[in-house]
């Protein structure tokens, strides 16, 4: 593997051929995305984006576990495994110690459907994948009522 | 003690006979049994009989009110007062019972010769406020005041809607004719044609905008939904259209296979070998035969799966209309539909496609209180259930309209239904949901996919079902739906739904959109001069010329040079890809043909603060705006009128004066007075007062303020899903390229009633 790496040609033929399959996007087609599917939701469980505020969504999980849950679980897919990790890590840091956290990472089949933009083409459908990272944050010590 | 008696078989003397002989019994005892019945028939007669009832159950004025009698005295009590003479007083009934209709339904009958109502009617009128539009009576809003938790509903939940007003339109014929046809009301350059490769073979539900025959882009009549139902050889097209646009569709389509007919002698002679092109077309209004309820929302999956369960292949034998089909496939359709059960929202299925279904009567999969549905998954998603639709899905018998009415004859009402449940079972109430009393329902179910661009409007908001449903059953499952945690919706929720996504809601280039923008306009109109003059916002001072309503041939007018009598909104994707681009980028925009008259349909949405509000003022931002934006105002404007209104106002109170002494003097005299007939219509004093709030003849729009105008919101309000206030609206082509060249690319926004200007971001309007 290392020689292979090391060899500057083959690096270069991988990143042309990255880079060709994103530099033309088929006029024919339109890319629509569909929602990803989702893991079992409850009340402790939150999906974590980029796009809302990273105040509230830490405030939130903030809560979530002074209120007495005992473990919240946080889901990220691709550009918010980033965020996920920020958040987890500022959770740590703010309940110094008493908290653990436990990661798990996976990867998620996305389907994407090509809707047509003339008459003579069918509905297409193409599935990518997406790295996921699942986050379980529970509290060791529980202090007086909390305590089961 | 003496054992005078003592039984024999105890150890006494006496000897019990054998035998008793009845007669001599009765003979013997017969001293007591006349007594006994004296006694019974011949009552106390010196008292009443309630009083002689205990004292504890003794209530005053009983005599007169036998209702405070116990009910088994009641009857004895009034032939006592009848014998003696006094009157039985009937309480006479209240006015409204007596007001009330002797046969409930021939009044219902009656009331719906003037607007038609749904099968769900009387269940909305009970919980909704109703209103009368395009013929029929439907529900607006509900009666508590539920804005956010409707949007809770589509963003999170389930909203229920009941769009059965939608008119279902079958065109047969042979689809070259069909397509010849769509091809004059029809643009290509709006998105997919009629006849698509996507679409016609039946798997899903496509859109197309129509056009009067032959004058894109003007002439724009609404867009409609259409299906293709492939049967045998032969294909049909049903197509859904909105009441507003059914009468106009229904015209052009008469009128082109009229024409058509016409052509044909001529063209005869060449096509004479493909006798296929000679067939008519032709066109079915079938309104009424469907019922289609729209739920919206990721758990209006959950709702389905719960409330439709498939029937089997040994219980549809019983029913009679499945009789005449073979080939139902239903076992496949119930795995394919099992498959799709642990999915948790509509929006990751394929777009748009049709699943016809068998299912069991929705009355035996209700729960007997109000739950929430909800999908129990597990961790394992396949995705390969939803790339790929089988070809069967789509099929189902419902289209078939020999069908329904077999399927009307042998409907179970409610009220037989309930006396079946608890009349005919062992244990009433005891649900058995192979019951084969019900027959089996045929439907199809359409999915809508929401929004699918992320950068627009999230992934997946307002996605859904579409259930259709034969007439007679639509009742049944609404109230399933109701059960199983589906919130309901009127038009109001429509119209939100549409603002929320970002979609246009009768654009003003329609028949139906200028109708609704009038209606709004006389309503808005009539609440201000309502007001009393103290009251009532001085729109000449703001520098607003026309409040209520968006002046779109003037605003067009002004940025050309010449007069404008048509106009349409662009709806070509492509150029409003291009516009879009040239937004983002700042730089200018391509150039098209009628550009005087063509509108861009917009999607505001403000930067910092401020409000938006229908027909707010999109106005061109100068380039020192951008930085002062918390202190521009408009300035106040001179109101001219003002000194006339008050002129006006005081002659008017000196004629009144007078006219009230001349009325005195009259009456006083003796004199038959002239009494004027009243009106409803305002008199020339308040017509002309009116006239100079709020002067009707506007001339010029585009430099009423400080900052020319570009265009006008046609729906602005709080977006909850943006968590901002957001607008829809329109700006002339030559006002949009115009902004492009100053390099800008964010316009001010004033609403009607205010003098502050805001900024906001502009975009075009990405599903038109």
């Amino acid at each position: 593997m290392a020689d292979v790496m090391a060899d500057p040609n083959s690096l270069q033929k991988k990143e042309e051929t990255k880079k060709k399959q994103k530099r033309y996007p088929n006029k024919n087609y339109a890319l629509k995305k569909r929602l990803p599917p989702r893991p079992v939701n409850g009340d402790n469980v939150l999906f974590i984006t980029k796009k809302t505020n990273f105040k509230a969504q830490l405030d939130k999980c903030c809560d979530l576990l002074t209120r007495g849950e005992k473990e919240i679980i946080l889901h990220g897919l691709g550009a918010a495994i980033q965020r996920c990790c920020n958040l987890a890590l500022q959770l740590e840091i703010l309940f110094s110690g008493t908290c653990q956290i436990e990661v798990n990472t996976g990867s998620v089949d996305l389907v994407d459907d090509l809707e047509p933009l003339t008459d003579e083409l069918d509905f297409g459908s193409q599935i990518r994948h997406s790295s996921s990272i699942h986050i379980r944050i529970f509290r060791t010590a529980m202090l007086g009522s909390n305590q089961n | 003690m003496e054992a005078a008696e003592f039984d024999a078989t105890l150890g006494g003397t006496e000897q019990l006979p054998f035998s008793a002989n009845s007669l001599k019994f009765a003979a013997s005892r017969s001293i007591e049994i006349a007594a006994m019945t004296e006694s019974i028939q011949r009552t106390n007669h010196n008292k009443l009989i309630f009083q002689n009832l205990p004292v504890h159950m003794r209530r005053r004025v009983m005599s007169h009110n036998s209702k405070r009698l116990p009910i088994k005295l009641r009857e004895a009590h009034t032939k006592q007062f009848k014998n003696n003479g006094f009157a039985v007083k009937q309480k006479r009934p209240s006015r409204k019972y007596r007001r009330r209709p002797q046969n409930l339904l021939d009044e219902y009958n009656r009331r719906q010769k003037r607007h038609k109502w749904l099968e769900t009617h009387i269940w909305h009128a009970k919980r909704f406020h109703m209103i009368e539009k395009w013929g029929y009576r439907l529900a607006y809003a509900p009666c508590d005041k539920a804005f956010r938790a409707c949007y809770r509903a589509t963003s999170a939940h389930c909203l229920l809607q009941d769009i059965s007003y939608v008119t279902p339109i079958e065109i047969n014929g042979p689809v070259d004719t069909i397509k010849e046809l769509f091809s004059s009301i029809t643009s290509p350059s709006c998105g997919l044609g009629l006849c698509a490769k996507a679409y016609i073979d039946g798997k899903r539900e496509g859109l197309i905008h129509l056009y009067q025959s032959n004058t894109y882009p003007f002439g724009y009549i609404g867009k409609l939904n259409f299906i293709w139902v492939p049967h045998k050889c032969k294909k049909t097209l049903w197509l859904f259209v909105h009441p507003s646009q059914t009468q106009e569709i229904e015209s052009i389509l008469t009128n082109l296979i009229y024409s058509n007919k016409n052509y044909d002698p001529e063209i005869t002679k060449k096509r004479r070998k493909s006798s296929g092109m000679d067939e008519n077309v032709k066109i079915k209004i079938k309104a009424g035969i469907f019922n289609r309820f729209r739920l919206t929302g990721p758990n209006s999956h959950a709702v389905l799966t719960h409330s439709l369960k498939c029937v089997e292949s040994a219980k549809i034998k019983n029913d009679d209309w499945a009789k005449s089909y073979d080939d139902l496939n239903l076992e496949e359709k119930d795995e394919y539909w099992e498959s799709l059960s642990t999915l948790n929202s509509p929006s990751q299925l394929p777009p748009k496609i049709i699943i016809g279904l068998i299912v069991k009567d929705p009355r035996l999969s209700r729960p007997s209180k109000r739950t929430k549905a909800i999908i129990e998954t597990d961790t394992s998603f396949d995705s390969n259930i939803v790339l790929n639709i089988p070809s069967y899905a789509s099929s189902s018998p419902l289209w078939d309209l020999n069908i329904h009415e077999k399927l009307k004859k042998k409907i179970m009402s409610n009220g037989e239904f309930i006396q079946h449940l608890t009349k005919t079972k062992i244990v009433p109430g005891d649900i058995n949901e192979n019951d084969p009393v019900l027959q089996s329902i045929p439907i199809i179910l359409i999915q809508r996919p929401g929004s699918q661009d992320s950068d627009y409007k999230k992934i997946g908001y307002g996605s859904g079902w579409d259930i259709i449903v034969p007439a007679g059953y639509g009742l049944p499952f609404w109230l399933t739906f109701k059960m199983f945690g589906g919130r309901s919706g009127g038009l109001r929720e429509t119209e939100n739904l549409a603002f929320e996504m970002g979609e246009c809601y009768f654009p003003p280039d329609s028949a139906a959109g200028k109708l609704e923008e009038k209606r709004i306009e006389n309503e808005l109109k009539e609440k201000y001069f309502r007001l009393p003059p103290s009251k009532r916002v001085n729109y000449i001072k703001l520098g607003i010329n026309s409040p209520f309503i968006c002046p779109w041939d003037l605003l067009l007018k002004d940025w050309c040079e010449e007069h404008i009598y048509d106009f349409f909104v662009l709806r070509d994707r492509q150029l409003l890809n291009q516009i879009q681009d040239s937004i983002d980028r700042k730089k200018l925009m391509p150039e098209i043909e009628n550009s005087n008259s063509c509108l861009i349909p917009v999607y505001l949405t403000l930067k910092s603060r401020g409000n938006l509000k229908r027909h707010a003022l999109i106005c061109l931002p100068e380039v020192t705006d951008a930085s002062n934006i918390k202190t521009l105002f408009e300035p106040h404007h001179e109101d001219p009128n003002e000194k006339h209104r008050k002129q006006k106002r005081k002659e008017h109170l000196k004629e009144l004066k007078k006219s009230r002494k001349n009325r005195v003097k009259l009456k006083k005299q003796g004199h038959a007075s002239n009494v004027t007939k009243r009106t409803n219509e305002p008199s020339e004093y308040v017509k002309n007062m009116r006239q100079l709030w709020l002067p009707s003849k506007i001339d010029s729009v585009r430099f009423i303020g400080t900052r020319q105008v570009l265009g006008y919101l046609s729906m602005g309000a709080l977006s909850f899903s943006e968590a901002r206030s957001c607008g829809i609206g329109y700006v002339a082509y030559n006002a949009l390229s115009e902004l492009l060249k100053m390099e800008q690319n964010r316009v001010l926004v004033r609403n009607v009633s205010s003098r502050k200007y805001w900024l906001a971001n502009i975009q075009t309007v990405k599903n038109v």
